[in-house]
């Protein structure tokens, strides 16, 4: 029980004091620029801005009827598989192997399994465009070595391959980050859950559904958000492999972005894809918060 | 008595947070003597073999104009792209920047009225004895900037470029394989080295745009070159899908079918591609000059040079054209300097200093040179001449439209990949340029 009826300690409007620098600095990188760009999507905006031109909705019309924009939106959704739901299961898999029972080297395998995370994206892209090398890229090497030569793929310039190509270097890099937010979930499960039910005859598949699961929801939830925006917002990852190729067999929204407003000066139609992408990017995470977060439970 | 000092603390770090993001104030100053005059100098020749070209021109000049300092900032191309056009429009801006040619560079900076039209210089220097119209028109816009190759003149370029065949001519000599000189000798040439379990043409197009010059290639054979230099400037009206521009993308079609291109060559970068041709995979290669200097050194493979021969011989163009151009900032303090800067870049011993390097220079070399040409450099140079002579240098096309480059790096990906026939290829291009004339004429 609180006596007073604000919170002890320094008054209110210093501590609010205290957030102006960065809030400073988060309005002067974040939010103008946010504003801006919302701004800039009415116009027709070519180099410069000297020639702005205020055009309403014309730039969000013409975004409905583009079918690089549909095809790149596309594969956003389809890159969710990869950025998200594999990395999520095999995540969930890893930590449950390594977390339940102590086994030797844990730290050992929890570090290298999380290392792809820390790889900066265009060091990832240049390592994985040498291993899917159709020559002399150890994956189809390594075909040809078990005999499987036929399955040999040119897998980033294939139209059929190269966006489960893309995508599994995504599935790559995101699974460590599940794996090491499910453990440390994991820590909280109180063992006790496992013991009482492990009496009652539960085997480690019930387990696994009936505790495990549910006790990670928060993590889940936490995962789920962070891997689709990511999913939603993938730039690096493309530029850095297949530029949107072959054809327009990888293009992301993120990519049209960079191509319309910065390599084919159409600042403004570039401004729409990016204002249409943060909603969508934020209503998405409204949505999963709403879902997953409990009454009690703040995510 | 705490609160305050609290408040200071505060404050004091904000103020550090403003100074940690606002720009340094403490820049060298422009002028550091009252009477020596600084030009600041744009370029995007960061390859140390390049900036040792620049070096040496900047110091020569400095010493033969007393009094005045070069100050040179290098950038990558893209990061030039990318800065220059808000730097042209500060009063502080560079003097003399490289821009690139094209619409969506050098005719938007046109159109913005950042660039000096260099229109009498061309007159006081006789440029015009320097290049020819043909490349002088890569550098011209009208000065609302909205049509290409005609009207002022604003930028001169150094360097020249052509896109031809290079051998490994060790292969050759073993095999007996022997230089074409008709464009079917070069097909027959090609299903021979399929025949002998050799790659006939080292190829990767994952990276795209050098898709663009192996269809391009085979297209300039086949097409006129008022027909290419119609497409390319925006005038007169002219369709990409035409019977000649099918035909080039049906003979590219077949020869990615009958193996000629390297194994997996979709999912194979340029420079993979041209590493392994380094390295002695591949007869040959279709690409630019600038891979000359490469091919020169720290190989023990010798490589050799040819331009694509003609349907039966017949002379006929190649692409190729003049490197990224210098301009003058309009609002420069000192425009008769800088166009003397101009000047001193291409003058017959810049010629001398890139040819040593090894790069092809877009003005001829001086009589009496001791430029070393019995090499591979010496192939590419008379190449280029051979070209530049008869009027024959062609175009890169990704210049006809702002987005001409991106259409055509897809539409070529899916007809290699077979999910487009030649003739849906030349109808999806047409569409972008269709458009583009349809927004020109407006």
């Amino acid at each position: 029980m609180r006596k007073a009826n604000h919170y002890p300690g320094e008054s209110k409007w210093l501590g609010l004091l205290y957030l102006l620098p960065a809030f400073l600095i988060y309005t002067l990188f974040t939010l103008i620029p946010i504003i801006e760009t919302f701004r800039s999507s009415f116009f027709e905006w070519s180099d410069l801005g000297r020639t702005s031109q205020w055009v309403g909705l014309q730039n969000y019309f013409n975004l409905i009827q583009d079918s690089s924009f549909i095809k790149a939106f596309t594969n956003n959704l389809i890159f969710i598989i990869f950025y998200s739901i594999i990395p999520i299961l095999l995540g969930l898999f890893l930590a449950s192997l390594l977390g339940r029972y102590p086994i030797p080297g844990f730290s050992f395998f929890r570090t290298v399994l999380f290392l792809p995370q820390v790889i900066s994206m265009v060091v990832v892209g240049v390592i994985w465009r040498w291993m899917f090398n159709p020559t002399n890229g150890p994956i189809n090497l390594f075909l040809a070595a078990i005999g499987l030569g036929h399955l040999q793929q040119a897998w980033l310039g294939s139209f059929q391959w190269a966006l489960p190509a893309v995508g599994s270097i995504a599935s790559w890099v995101q699974y460590g980050f599940c794996m090491v937010l499910f453990l440390a979930g994991m820590q909280r499960i109180p063992e006790e859950y496992y013991e009482a039910s492990g009496l009652d005859g539960a085997s480690a598949f019930h387990q696994f559904f009936l505790i495990t699961i549910p006790g990670l929801k928060a993590e889940i939830a936490v995962a789920l958000i962070t891997t689709i925006v990511a999913a939603l917002r993938v730039f690096d990852l493309v530029y850095s492999t297949t530029k949107g190729g072959p054809g327009e067999s990888t293009l992301v929204t993120g990519y049209l972005i960079y191509r319309s407003a910065i390599l084919n000066n159409q600042i403004g139609y570039g401004a729409a894809i990016a204002t249409v992408l943060t909603l969508v990017i934020l209503s998405v995470s409204f949505l999963i918060r709403r879902i997953l977060s409990d009454r009690n439970e703040v995510v | 008595m705490k609160n305050i000092q609290k408040i200071v603390v505060v404050l004091l770090v904000f103020m550090l947070a403003l100074t940690a993001c606002s720009k340094p104030a403490t820049e060298t100053p422009v002028v550091t003597d009252s009477d020596e005059i600084t030009l600041v100098v744009w370029d995007q020749f960061y390859r140390p073999e390049e900036s040792a070209v620049i070096e040496a021109l900047n110091a020569e000049f400095e010493e033969a104009h007393p009094g005045i300092k070069i100050q040179r900032e290098v950038k990558v191309l893209d990061d030039l792209k990318m800065t220059l056009k808000l730097a042209l429009a500060e009063a502080d801006g560079p003097d003399i920047a490289q821009v690139n040619q094209g619409r969506s560079d050098m005719g938007a900076m046109v159109e913005a009225d950042l660039l000096l039209p260099l229109n009498d210089y061309l007159a006081k220097y006789s440029w015009g004895n320097v290049f020819s119209t043909s490349v002088a028109s890569r550098n011209s816009f009208t000065a609302d900037g909205k049509s290409f190759g005609q009207g002022n003149l604003y930028g001169v370029s150094p360097t020249a470029e052509v896109v031809g065949v290079y051998y490994n001519k060790d292969l050759f000599k073993k095999n007996r394989w022997s230089v074409p000189t008709t464009f079917e000798e070069f097909q027959e040439l090609l299903a021979k080295i399929k025949k002998a379990g050799i790659t006939p043409i080292s190829f990767g197009s994952l990276d795209g745009w050098n898709a663009i010059h192996e269809f391009s290639a085979i297209q300039h054979l086949l097409v006129s070159s008022d027909y290419i230099n119609n497409l390319t400037y925006g005038v007169n009206n002219v369709s990409f899908d035409t019977p000649e521009n099918q035909e080039a993308a049906q003979i590219l079609l077949d020869w990615a079918q009958a193996g000629y291109f390297t194994d997996g060559f979709p999912g194979i970068g340029y420079d993979d591609c041209n590493n392994n041709f380094k390295a002695g995979e591949g007869a040959m290669t279709i690409t630019g000059s600038w891979f000359a200097p490469e091919l020169m050194t720290g190989t023990d493979q010798e490589f050799g040079f040819f331009l694509l021969p003609g349907l039966s011989g017949k002379q006929t163009m190649a692409i190729g054209g003049v490197g990224v151009p210098y301009a003058i900032r309009k609002t420069t303090q000192h425009p008769d300097l800088a166009a003397e800067y101009l000047n001193w870049m291409i003058s017959p011993r810049a010629a001398e200093l890139w040819a040593k390097a090894g790069m092809l220079p877009a003005m001829s070399l001086p009589e009496n040179t001791n430029v070393k040409t019995n090499n591979l450099f010496g192939e590419t140079l008379n190449a280029w001449e051979t070209i530049n002579k008869i009027n024959a240098v062609g175009h890169y096309i990704d210049w006809a439209t702002p987005t001409f480059y991106d259409t055509l790096v897809a539409e070529l990906q899916k007809l290699l990949g077979s999910i487009a026939t030649p003739a849906d290829f030349t109808a999806a291009v047409q569409r972008d340029y269709a458009q583009f004339l349809k927004e020109q004429n407006k």
